[in-house]
C-alpha cells in the first residue's frame, strides 16, 4: 500500500500569529494597534479642513500615514486612538474602520521576495513611503513601503490569518 | 499577466486587480417609464459582440476602486487604450 502525505490543511488548523517570527533575511510581525479612518469626499480641500492634515493629491501617495488610495478616497492608518473630527454636515466622510483591518510588517532584505511571492504589482521598483491597494493572490490589501526594506501590510481581519500563514510559507527559513 | 493602463492611477497595473464591466457607452434611458418593451430590451439586454476593437467598461476594483472605459482587441487581447469614464469614444 502507497502511503500518501497529507498535504490539505484545513482551516481549522491555521493560527495566526501573535509572537514575530523571524526567517532567513525577513521578519514577520504585527504592526501593533491604529487608528484607521476611511475618509472619502469629493473635495480634498474641505475634507483637509475638516481632519485637519495634508492630504495627498496623487494615488499612491502617502503623508504621516494618510494613504490616497483613489480620485476621491483617503486611508488613514494613525496612532492609536487617534480620533478625527467628522464634519458633521459637510460634504465629507470621516468614518473609523479601526477594527476592519491589521497591519503586518514584513522587514528585512527577503520582505520583497515574500510579498512578491503573491502580489503582482511591480514593488521592486515602488518608492519608499508609497502605498497603494492591491492584491495577495487573491486576498486584497494595502501595501505601505515604509522603508526600503520594511512593509506594512493592511488587511481585514477575517483574511489575516490566511494572509499570515501565505506569508509564513514564502518566508525561507520560517517554517515550524 | 497582461497590465492595464489606469487612468486615474496613470500606471500599468496587473489585470487581476481590474474587473470587466461589459460595454461601455451604453446610455441609460432618460426617461425611463415612457419607455416600450422593446427599448428596455434593447437597453438591457442588446449588446454588440465585435470581432475586432470593443468599447468596453473596467473597473480598477483592488486599485483606486474607479471605472473607466477601455478599447481592447477581441481577437489578440491587446488593449489599443484606456480613458477616463465620461470621456468621448475613442
Amino acid at each position: 500500500m502507497v502511503e500518501i502525505a497529507e498535504i490539505a490543511v484545513s482551516a481549522a488548523e491555521l493560527k495566526l500569529g501573535t509572537e514575530p517570527v523571524q526567517g532567513a533575511g525577513v521578519r514577520l510581525s504585527h504592526a501593533g494597534p491604529r487608528s484607521r479612518y476611511s475618509l472619502r469626499a469629493r473635495d480634498a480641500k474641505v475634507l483637509a479642513e475638516v481632519v485637519g492634515r495634508t492630504l495627498p493629491g496623487k494615488i499612491g501617495d502617502q503623508a504621516e500615514g494618510v494613504i490616497c488610495l483613489g480620485p476621491d478616497e483617503w486611508y488613514a492608518i494613525l496612532a492609536e486612538d487617534t480620533v478625527l473630527p467628522r464634519g458633521e454636515g459637510l460634504p465629507v466622510s470621516v468614518t473609523d474602520v479601526s477594527s476592519r483591518a491589521l497591519g503586518l510588517v514584513l522587514e528585512g532584505p527577503a520582505a520583497l521576495a515574500v510579498l512578491s511571492s503573491g502580489c503582482p504589482l511591480d514593488l521592486a521598483n515602488m518608492g519608499v513611503g508609497r502605498a497603494t491597494r492591491t492584491v495577495f493572490e487573491t486576498v486584497e490589501i494595502v501595501v505601505w513601503r515604509e522603508a526600503e526594506d520594511r512593509w506594512h501590510v493592511e488587511v481585514w481581519r477575517s483574511f489575516a490569518t490566511w494572509l499570515w500563514n501565505a506569508f509564513l510559507a514564502a518566508m525561507p527559513g520560517a517554517h515550524g | 499577466m497582461i497590465l492595464i493602463h489606469c487612468p486615474y492611477c496613470e500606471e500599468a497595473r496587473p489585470e487581476v486587480e481590474f474587473a470587466y464591466g461589459g460595454e461601455a457607452h451604453i446610455a441609460r434611458p432618460v426617461d425611463p417609464s415612457t419607455y416600450s418593451d422593446e427599448q428596455w430590451e434593447e437597453f438591457l439586454y442588446i449588446r454588440n459582440n465585435p470581432r475586432g476593437r470593443h468599447h468596453e467598461r473596467w473597473r480598477h476594483t483592488h486599485g483606486c476602486g474607479r471605472f473607466f472605459n477601455a478599447v481592447r482587441d477581441t481577437v489578440t487581447d491587446v488593449f489599443e487604450t484606456t480613458y477616463k469614464a465620461g470621456e468621448a469614444r475613442k
